[in-house]
């Protein structure tokens, strides 16, 4: 219990600041609760609408998660389709796909827009991966990934093909070249 | 028990999220670190925060904001370029050093350009997107942030130069 309340003081610590000094921007919070699976954990199955820049899923053919063991797979939770940062990450991801990720590793990015906009999303920047529609955020939620008003978080896990977590990053930041080299080592070292 | 399990979740994802995209907070010292210029060779920029006022954008050839900033960027430059250091932080992703100099030779930005291809300065200013603005007063103080081709540099400086 104490544990608890000494947590609620620490995340209550930016608001109160925020709300002292009246200024229009929050206090960088010093501490945040991480939800979702850490590494070496398995990854919760999930199955959800997918669309590409060609097509829309059939309803009853959606992604699953489970039917990728055997694979790596990339799971990347952004914000929103056609925002600067995710247009920033998924141009990154097209243009170093093979460097990143190779040709055998899954990628799949996840938010909560509609398949349409998914698909005129992928077409805009000529993007080869899936991009997965979670309109009520439930498995944004479970990976820790769900924020509000819609909105993901921008984080990266890379399933081992044993279904297990072998990386994440909770704060990919889309304009950091380090995010990408770590990204890419992961997965790397999940694919051996 | 779940009532504050509950709060804590509900109190701590909006400011994650929020972090997340809004960049370093107005108000705070602005970091001093090291990055590179399209040489490779180390520079500081301790050679100008603290010292003068500093216009920062972080920018990359394929943002097309940028390309839609860069007449306020030399708008603002002709006016204030005398009294700020203008700095242009290549962020590195997705660019090569050759592919940055052709931007630089043909389309002759007004700001000394730097090379961050460790990330440092991304980490240290939170860096949300490219197009990102930071202005740093003479006393080494993040005063203004901003994105998006809409901002009104000029203004900005005019109050950073006046203070």
């Amino acid at each position: 219990m104490r544990r608890f309340l000494g947590l609620v003081a620490v995340l209550l610590v930016p608001h109160a600041l925020w709300a002292q000094k009246g200024e229009s921007k929050p206090i960088t919070p010093t501490a945040i609760v991480v939800k979702g699976p850490d590494a070496g954990q398995r990854a919760p199955d999930f199955a959800l609408q997918w669309a590409t820049r060609d097509t829309i899923g059939p309803v009853d053919a959606p992604f699953r998660l489970a039917d990728n063991l055997g694979k790596v797979v990339v799971l990347a939770f952004y914000p929103r389709d056609f925002t600067r940062g995710c247009t920033a990450q998924f141009q990154a991801f097209t243009a170093q796909r093979d460097s990143l990720f190779g040709p055998d590793v899954v990628v799949v990015g996840i938010s909560a827009d509609s398949l349409s906009t998914h698909q005129r999303f992928a077409r805009s920047l000529d993007m080869p991966f899936l991009l997965l529609s979670d309109p009520d955020q439930k498995v944004s939620d479970r990976y820790g990934s769900a924020a509000s008003g819609g909105l993901n978080r921008r984080t990266v896990y890379v399933i081992r093909p044993d279904g297990k977590v072998a990386y994440r990053n909770m704060d990919f930041v889309p304009v950091d070249p380090k995010a990408y080299q770590l990204l890419k080592r992961a997965v790397a070292e999940a694919a051996r | 028990m779940r009532r504050i399990i509950a709060l804590v979740l509900l109190l701590a994802l909006p400011v994650a999220a929020r972090a997340q995209d809004e960049g370093i907070p107005v108000g705070t010292p602005a970091p001093v670190v090291s990055i590179n210029d399209l040489d490779g060779k180390p520079v500081d920029l301790g050679t100008w925060i603290g010292k003068k006022p500093v216009l920062m954008e972080f920018w990359a050839t394929w943002c097309t904001v940028c390309e839609e900033l860069l007449p306020k960027v030399r708008a603002a430059h002709a006016a204030y370029g005398s009294k700020v250091e203008f700095l242009g932080i290549n962020v590195t992703v997705n660019q090569t050093p050759e592919r940055v100099r052709r931007w630089v030779a043909a389309n002759k930005p007004p700001y000394r350009t730097l090379y961050d291809d460790a990330g440092a300065s991304a980490r240290a200013y939170m860096v949300p997107v490219t197009s990102y603005i930071v202005m740093i007063d003479a006393a080494g103080k993040v005063v203004y942030t901003g994105t998006g081709a809409d901002q009104d540099l000029e203004g900005a400086l005019k109050r950073l130069v006046a203070q």
